[in-house]
Formats: structure tokens, C-alpha cells, sequence
């Protein structure tokens, strides 16, 4: 049946977009609820995934960049999307480890606010040195559709549209954004390293009481939450354009989830960035709706919606709804 | 006498755990009552209900005849309960004075005022109420000091001026000689007692040191497990057996 | 330091009605103090053309790197804002990353006033205003619920939320993505045209009218401001920064004045956007509300020293030279906003008590006026 067909379509759709945002979330919620960091620079870590995946997968032409001017006008390796997904976290979660190590760290006991400025100027750094070596232009990622295909769903005739079709794609990054989700959380639920991570969020006096180094776990803590933000850079940006400033505008929503979802809650990371999802798209296929002569046009406010959604969450439920200091709950 | 403060079958729980169980306190106006208990007894979180920082799962509490469970805390502290912290809890980078006219502004102007544009100098009873806080706990030649500057024994001082330049009527002070050398512990003990006696201040002092305890208050109340196990004078209370039980291990009666 | 309350009291008492000082004294006091930075301002915002543009140029100072008279007036506009701005971030200790919408829905309602109602620019400086106020009201009171952090989210939020509802559902008013065209500023005071050179004054000083407008706004601006960190609020904001606690439990209605000191900073953001669009005739969507404006103004803050009262000016100063002027430079032009970046994780990094360190803006900053320039 169409509709189902339809329907269907959407509820990929939606959770392919939320996806990105859970990815994005949880990162940034573990090292809210653990690392009690206000991390502004996350976007920039999608920003530096996208740039690699795109320069991994395929040649970019560059130009009014540093990389132009010293003669090199294409970039790229050519080794295609697989590669890209295998390599770029590992590189982001060397990022993050840097940045733990020289950012995070040093602000640990500084005010929140000033933890806000430092990551903010970090993000501000990070774009324009994106802007200014492989310069300002937007690049498109090739959906590797060989690959992965598209799936027809035909519907019954006399309706009109009896074909939707379905990006396999989408169904890709779902199920690799899950996998990578339940490591996540068997990691912090069943290891010992998560036990250290969950106690430290408790009390990490305690912890270091014990003879154990904490700094050790959180390192790799931020590490991993920036692997999956830089997984996030390969897998969302094909869906829209790359340029240096996506890693902020990507940052509203990322935070949004974290809000939504509670601070500190891998589950609470899924629900939040799957609400999003769902509501963004939604909205924009919704289109125009026309109800006893009064017609509403739905899809300008795709955008707006989230936000709407957030004010009420936080107005209601400040706390997020699967909020709670613990990490993993 | 009359009750400045009854607190009503006052209950409050965390979760599983019952910090105040069924407490009913009674404060009478002019007197010094110390609440003593060990460790864990609930006294802070007795204190936090009075400020109103905490929410009470049940019961009431009366200040001078009425409720106050609906109030904000700075209303509180406007109706006249004012409280001194355990650590000194100033303003430290701004001067001795400003930490003094703050209070000041807050005690003649009430809880809130549009007057963003007229300058501070045209209120000279702010002004005098400053001078006379700063003179009575002995911090008038500091007042252009940056708070934060002052040794601690100075900074708990200033800490319980900005307590009293609200002319409260009631004056919590939560551990008021905590960390203090025995001199300043002295000062402290004599700037209470005189506090007590000029300016007719009912005090509420939860405090540790028991030969404080013993030396100023008029009436003792012991806290344990969130109950009231024993009442009345230092004399009373230092015989009774139940209060020896709880304090086992502890400060020495 | 006195142990003793009772022994000085004998000659405390003389000395206390000789300290305090007349009223008639208090009032020269103040009249002095707040003169002399009104007149400080007066002077430099009459003399910045003149040494920024007119003397370079007399001097052979290269063109390129030299200031216009419109920047001066941009600057003194990002001036008006910072110092708004400075007064909740410096002074209160908030920190809102969507200050843009204050501007921008103040620039959009007094362009789209001037098409429909009367260009004006008085009366599109006062509806400017007024809608940002509201504004403010509104979004403060929603998200001054939480503090810290989420304070810093929902602003930002709310900012691109309102960029969102400009861009597209209210396209057809606003223009959507190509800003609103129908601007129509009118004479001042119905005798002036803005654009006209100022009698008996020679343009190397003032080369409009627009300037006198804006600089009469930038004096207004300095003098409220101080007048604002001298009153009450002054002590009172920097006491909720420093112990927020603390002053609620003073008697301080913490949540009313931290609401107050937003929506005084919403004001000032609003006379800025307001003659911003006066000055551009034009109201670019990205340039007014999108959250790069947001991010500039913290940028500038903070560049300019958070915290004090001419600081946030200078700030602007140096911002719109290195974004305007410096960005131009070959070879280094293209970094201009990556080494501003660094210079402010700098700052941020190097305060030891966060960006909160003392200054002593008023003898500093009147200090630095008089001798060094905008």
C-alpha cells in the first residue's frame, strides 16, 4: 500500500536524520554528564570528519585556499567511502584526544562559562583554518548509491505516485549509527572502564581516592564521543553541502538532543536525536496542508520545529526526559 | 516568651532517606538555641528547610505566626530571618564596603527596585546602615579592601555583617566558628553574645564546639537521625542519657 | 582590625557624621565623576573621524589600510551593542550566544516601520527598541529558568529559532534570504537628511549628519551605561556574578535583576540594530540575525575587556578594523578571523579568574581615552 510505503519511507527518513544527531548527542551528553565539560568545538569535530571522508573518498578540486595558492589544486585519495568509514574516526578520536588532553583538561575547574568561550574560540579556529587552506566552497559528497543501491516500493494502481523509492543508504547509516550505539553503551555498562567512567561521574574524588587515575578514562572518553561525532561527519554530510561553517550550524541541534534527551543518557541521546529527526522531517513532508479552506504550509518551519520542541521539553521536563546524572541510564 | 519560629511536624525526605523526621521546633524570641547533634543528624538540612532552599515533603513552618512554606528565599530573608553561611560566603572581589552596601541596598529597597538609573549616592540611610554594619563587626577601617583580600578570620566577620545589615529579626548561623584559630573563635563567641544582647537578636546556632554550646545558649536542641531526642537547657541536655548514646564516639559533653 | 565593637564607639561616633558627606557634596561628587566621562566621549567620538581618517590620510598613510568614515560610524554602532552586551556577560555574568536576535528583530522592525509607517529615524530608533525589549522580556524570562550552561543553549537556540522564522515563514514579510529592500529613512527631526554634510563644520571632522546621529547615540549610550554601573544595579549585578547565592539570600531578588540586566542589554542591542539599518538602508538577513553576529558580539566583548565600560568600545574598534581593513592585507587578510580566534581563546586562557579579572574601569579606562584614541 502506498501509504504504508510512504509512511515508511518517512520513519527511515527520520531516524537516518536523527541518527546523525544521536551520534553527534552522545558524545557531547558523556562528556556533559561525565566530564561536566561544556563542549562548544564538538561541531568542529563533525566538520573535521566531513573534510576527511570527503578527501579519503574521492579528489576535490580546491582553489582561494593555502593548499591552491602552494600548488595543489586537487585533494584526495580516492579510496572510497569504505575506507573513509574505517579511517576518519580513528583520526577524530585522535583529535579528541589532543583536545582532552589540551583543552578539556586545563578548564576542568574554570567556570562553565569560560569552558563555553575556550571551545567556542576553538570551533571559530578550526573553521577558519578549513576556510582558509582548502577554501571557502561548498562540496558535495557522491552518495555512493553503486553500492548501496535504492529500493522501489510500488503501490496499488489509480494512485497517483505508485512508486516511492528508498535510499538503501539511509538504512546504512541507521544500522551502522545503532551498532556503533550499543558498543557505546556495553562498553560503558559492561566494562570495567565504563564502571571507572560512571563512578568518576559520581564522584571523582572518590575514585582517585581509590588509586585510580581518572584522567586515563575520561581521555578516552572524550576520544570516543569524538569518533562517533566524526562518524557523524561522514555519514550526514552526504546529505547536504561540506563547507567550514556546517560544524556549527550542526551544533544548535546536537546540543537540542542533549537537552531533549538528558544530560548524561545514552538512551536519553537516542530518544532526543530520534524526536529531532522525527519532527524535522515531518514537518517538511507534511508540504501544505489544506483543512476546511485554510491551507498551512508546513515545511518552513522544519526548522523552528526543533527549537519548539526543545523550549517545551526544557520548560516541562527540565531535567531532559531520560535525564539523570548517571552515564548510561 | 513568645515563639519566633515553631516548625510544624516538619518532614523531609530524599529519595528513600528521611533527613527531618516529624520535627516540631520551637524558637523563642531572645533566646540563643543551639542545634547540636553528630554528623548526619540533619541540621543543615533543618536549616535549608527554614531558608526555604529546600522544599518540605510535610508540615509547616510559622515565623512570627505565619507560614512561610511559600515563600522564595530572599523573601524569607526580607520577612526577617537572616542567615550566616558555614564557609564565608562573600562577595570577594568586590571592596569591604560594597560587600556591606549590598546588603544594605537589599534591607532598606526590599527584594527588587527599577532603579537602574540613579546613582548610589543618593541614599543616605543605605549609606549609614552600611557605616553602622561595618562598625559593629569591626570592619570599619577595612571597607575599601577588597573582600577577598581580608585574612579569613575577617572574611567570616564580614560574613555575618552582611547577615545582620537586614536587621533580622532571626539570625541562623550555620558553624559560625568552623576553621578558626582560638582567637578569632573568641572574638567570634563575644561579637555573638553582644549581638544577642544589643540588638535583641534571636539566634539559632548549630555549631560543634561544645564548650560554645554550653557557654552561650540558653536552650540546646539535639538532633539525631532527623528527630529531636532531647530539649532544653545546657544543663538538662548534658545529663541526659539519650544524647550521651548518639554522641558516642563523639564530642566529648 | 578591631576585636572589640565596644571600645572605638567613643571615637567612631564623631567620626561617622564627619565621614559621610554632605549631600550637597555628594552631588558635585557625582555630577563631577559623570561629567567628566560624558565629556571624555564627547571628545572622542568628536574626534575619532579626524585621527582615524582625515590625519592617516594627511600623514600619506596608505589608503588600504586607512579608515573610512562609514566604518567609524559601524564601529560606533558595534559599540552601542558591546556595551550593552558587556553589561550581562562582564557584569552580571551571563553568558547569551544568541544576541543577535535582539539586533536583527530590532533592525527588521525599524525597516519594515520605515516602508510602512513613517522613515523617521527617531521613531524607528524607538520601535527598533521597543521590539527588542519585548523580546528580550520574552526570551528572558524563558530561559533565565536554568542557569549556567543552558542559559548559554537556549539563547542560542532561540537566536537561530528566530533566524529560521525571518528566513522562511515570515518570508514574504522580511524578505526571507535576501533581506529586506524597502527601507525608507526620512529627515531627522523632519529637517535633516542624514546623508547631508553638516554646516559650519568641515568634513574632515564630521562628514554627515548620520555620524552626529549615531555618535549623540553612542554618548547617550556611555552615559546611561555608567550611570547604570554606578547605581544600585551596579553592585548588585556584579554580586549575583560573584555569589549568586549569596545575594538571594540577602534579600535580593536574584531572578529579577538577572531578567532586568537582560532586558538592558536587549534595549541597547536594539538602538544599535536600529541604526544599523538606518545606516545601511537595508536589512541583510545574515548580517542581523544569523549566529555569527551573536559570536562577533562575544568576540568583541571579550576582546575589548570584559567588565569594563569603555573596553567593549575599543573592542568594536579593533574588530571592525581587523574584519574590514586588515582582511583585505594579501597573504594574511585571509587569517584575520582565525588570529582574532587565537587572540581570544588567549584572553579566555590567560585570565586566571576566568575573564572575570578586575579592572579598574573607571580611572583605567578614562586614562586610556584621554591619551590612546578608539
Amino acid at each position: 500500500m502506498n501509504i504504508v510505503g510512504e509512511v515508511v519511507v518517512l520513519l527511515v527518513n527520520a531516524l537516518q536524520t536523527g541518527a546523525i544527531y544521536v551520534l553527534l548527542a552522545i558524545g557531547l551528553s558523556i562528556i556533559l554528564g561525565t566530564l561536566k565539560f561544556v563542549n562548544f568545538a564538538h561541531g568542529a569535530l563533525y566538520v573535521i570528519g566531513a573534510y576527511l571522508g570527503l578527501v579519503i573518498t574521492q579528489q576535490i578540486s580546491i582553489s582561494n585556499g593555502l593548499l591552491a595558492d602552494w600548488g595543489y589544486p586537487t585533494l584526495g585519495l580516492e579510496w572510497g567511502f569504505v575506507a573513509a568509514l574505517i579511517i576518519v574516526p580513528f583520526l577524530v578520536f585522535i583529535v579528541g584526544l589532543a583536545m582532552e588532553r589540551f583543552v578539556a583538561r586545563p578548564f576542568y575547574d574554570r567556570p562553565d562559562t569560560d569552558q563555553i568561550l575556550v571551545t567556542f574560540g576553538i570551533a571559530i579556529v578550526i573553521q577558519e583554518l578549513i576556510h582558509a587552506t582548502i577554501g571557502p566552497r561548498s562540496y558535495k559528497y557522491e552518495i555512493p548509491n553503486e553500492l548501496f543501491g535504492t529500493i522501489p516500493f510500488s503501490g496499488p494502481v489509480g494512485v497517483p505516485f505508485s512508486t516511492v523509492t528508498m535510499d538503501v543508504w539511509r538504512v546504512w547509516v541507521i544500522a551502522i549509527t545503532a551498532v556503533l550505539v550499543i558498543g557505546v553503551y556495553a562498553i560503558v555498562e559492561y566494562t570495567d572502564f565504563g564502571l571507572v567512567v560512571k563512578a568518576g561521574t559520581r564522584d571523582p574524588e572518590m575514585v582517585q581516592l581509590l588509586g585510580i587515575r581518572i584522567t586515563r578514562p575520561y581521555l578516552v572518553m572524550f576520544g570516543i564521543g569524538a569518533g562517533l561525532a566524526g562518524v557523524a561527519g561522514v555519514v550526514g554530510a552526504p546529505l547536504s553541502n561540506i563547507n567550514p561553517e556546517i560544524g556549527m550550524t550542526i551544533l544548535v541541534p546536537a546540543f537540542l538532543t542533549v537537552v531533549i534527551g538528558g544530560v548524561g543518557s545514552i538512551r536519553g541521546a537516542v530518544l532526543g536525536g530520534s524526536l529531532i529527526g522525527f519532527v524535522q522531517v515531518t514537518l517538511i513532508s507534511l508540504g501544505s496542508v489544506s483543512l476546511g479552506g485554510i491551507s498551512f504550509n508546513f515545511t518552513p518551519w522544519a526548522q523552528v520545529g526543533i527549537y519548539v520542541l526543545a523550549v517545551v521539553v526544557l520548560l516541562t521536563r527540565p531535567e531532559g526526559l531520560l535525564g539523570s546524572e548517571e552515564v548510561g541510564a | 516568651m513568645s515563639a519566633i519560629l515553631e516548625t510544624d511536624d516538619l518532614v523531609k525526605e530524599f529519595g528513600g532517606l528521611t533527613a527531618t523526621d516529624h520535627v516540631n521546633l520551637t524558637i523563642n524570641e531572645g533566646e540563643l538555641l543551639s542545634l547540636i547533634g553528630p554528623n548526619g543528624a540533619g541540621k543543615s538540612t533543618l536549616i535549608n528547610l527554614i531558608t526555604r532552599m529546600l522544599e518540605e515533603t510535610e508540615g509547616d513552618i510559622r515565623f512570627e505566626g505565619e507560614s512561610i512554606t511559600s515563600l522564595t528565599p530572599h523573601e524569607v530573608v526580607q520577612r526577617g530571618i537572616g542567615k550566616s553561611f558555614q564557609t564565608a560566603s562573600i562577595f570577594p572581589e568586590l571592596s569591604v564596603k560594597e560587600n556591606a552596601d549590598i546588603a544594605a541596598f537589599a534591607a532598606e529597597h526590599g527584594s527588587f527596585k527599577f532603579n537602574f538609573l540613579t546613582h548610589r549616592d543618593s541614599y543616605p540611610e543605605v549609606e549609614q546602615r552600611t557605616l553602622d554594619t561595618l562598625e559593629a563587626v569591626g570592619l570599619r577601617d577595612q571597607k575599601d579592601i577588597d573582600a577577598g583580600e581580608l585574612p579569613y578570620g575577617d572574611k567570616r566577620r564580614l560574613e555575618i555583617g552582611i547577615a545582620l545589615a537586614s536587621e533580622p529579626s532571626l539570625l541562623l548561623m550555620d558553624e559560625p566558628t568552623a576553621g578558626m584559630s582560638p582567637e578569632e573563635t573568641e572574638a567570634t563567641v563575644d561579637l555573638i553574645e553582644e549581638l544577642q544582647e544589643e540588638m535583641n537578636l534571636t539566634i539559632l546556632l548549630v555549631e560543634h564546639d561544645m564548650e560554645i554550646v554550653f557557654s552561650v545558649s540558653d536552650r540546646i536542641s539535639v538532633l539525631n537521625r532527623g528527630s529531636i531526642i532531647a530539649e532544653g537547657t545546657p544543663d538538662e541536655v548534658q545529663g541526659d542519657p539519650a544524647v550521651q548514646e548518639a554522641y558516642l564516639g563523639g564530642v566529648e559533653l | 582590625m578591631s576585636d572589640e565593637v565596644g571600645t572605638p564607639e567613643a571615637e567612631a561616633e564623631p567620626e561617622t557624621i564627619d565621614e559621610s558627606p554632605s549631600l550637597y557634596e555628594r552631588w558635585q561628587a557625582i555630577q563631577g565623576d559623570e561629567k567628566t566621562v560624558a565629556a571624555i566621549t564627547i571628545l572622542g567620538v568628536a574626534l575619532a573621524p579626524f585621527l582615524l581618517v582625515t590625519l592617516p590620510e594627511m600623514l600619506g598613510f596608505p589608503r588600504s589600510y586607512s579608515w573610512y568614515h562609514s566604518l567609524v560610524t559601524l564601529t560606533l554602532i558595534w559599540g552601542i551593542f558591546a556595551l550593552g552586551y558587556d553589561l550581562i556577560l562582564g557584569f552580571t555574568g551571563l553568558l547569551s550566544f544568541g544576541h543577535a536576535m535582539f539586533w536583527g528583530v530590532a533592525a527588521y522592525s525599524a525597516g519594515i516601520f520605515s516602508a510602512n509607517v513613517t522613515g523617521s529615524p527617531i521613531a524607528m530608533v524607538l520601535v527598533g527598541t521597543l521590539m527588542a525589549v519585548l523580546l528580550a522580556w520574552l526570551i528572558g524570562w524563558i530561559s533565565l529558568r536554568r542557569g549556567g550552561i543552558y542559559f548559554a543553549i537556549l539563547t542560542l537556540a532561540f537566536g537561530q529559532m528566530i533566524y529560521y522564522i525571518f528566513l522562511s515563514p515570515l518570508g514574504n514579510i522580511t524578505g526571507g534570504e535576501n533581506g529586506f529592500n524597502g527601507v525608507e529613512v526620512g529627515k531627522l527631526l523632519g529637517m535633516v537628511e542624514l546623508g547631508g554634510a553638516v554646516p559650519f563644520v568641515p568634513p574632515m571632522f564630521v562628514d554627515s549628519w548620520m555620524y552626529v546621529f549615531v555618535g549623540a547615540a553612542m554618548v547617550a549610550a556611555v552615559v546611561v551605561g555608567y550611570r547604570i554601573l554606578n547605581s544600585p544595579y551596579g553592585i548588585v549585578l556584579r554580586a549575583i556574578r560573584e555569589n549568586e547565592q549569596r545575594a538571594e539570600f540577602v534579600g535580593l531578588d536574584v531572578w529579577r535583576y538577572k531578567l532586568m540586566s537582560f532586558i538592558l542589554s536587549g534595549a541597547f542591542a536594539g538602538v544599535a540594530g536600529s541604526l544599523y539599518v538606518i545606516q545601511r538602508s537595508y536589512v541583510p538577513i545574515e548580517n542581523t540575525l544569523y549566529w555569527t553576529v551573536s559570536g562577533d558580539i562575544v568576540v568583541i566583548t571579550v576582546l575589548g575587556g570584559v567588565g569594563s565600560l569603555f573596553g567593549p568600545v575599543f573592542g568594536a574598534g579593533l574588530y571592525m578594523y581587523v574584519a574590514n581593513i586588515v582582511s583585505g592585507i594579501p597573504v594574511i587578510g585571509d587569517f584575520w578571523h582565525m588570529i582574532l580566534g587565537i587572540v581570544f581563546i588567549g584572553i579566555i586562557v590567560l585570565m586566571p579568574n576566568g575573564i572575570w579579572g578586575r579592572v579598574d574601569w573607571v580611572r583605567d579606562r578614562v586614562a586610556d581615552a584621554l591619551g590612546g584614541d578608539n
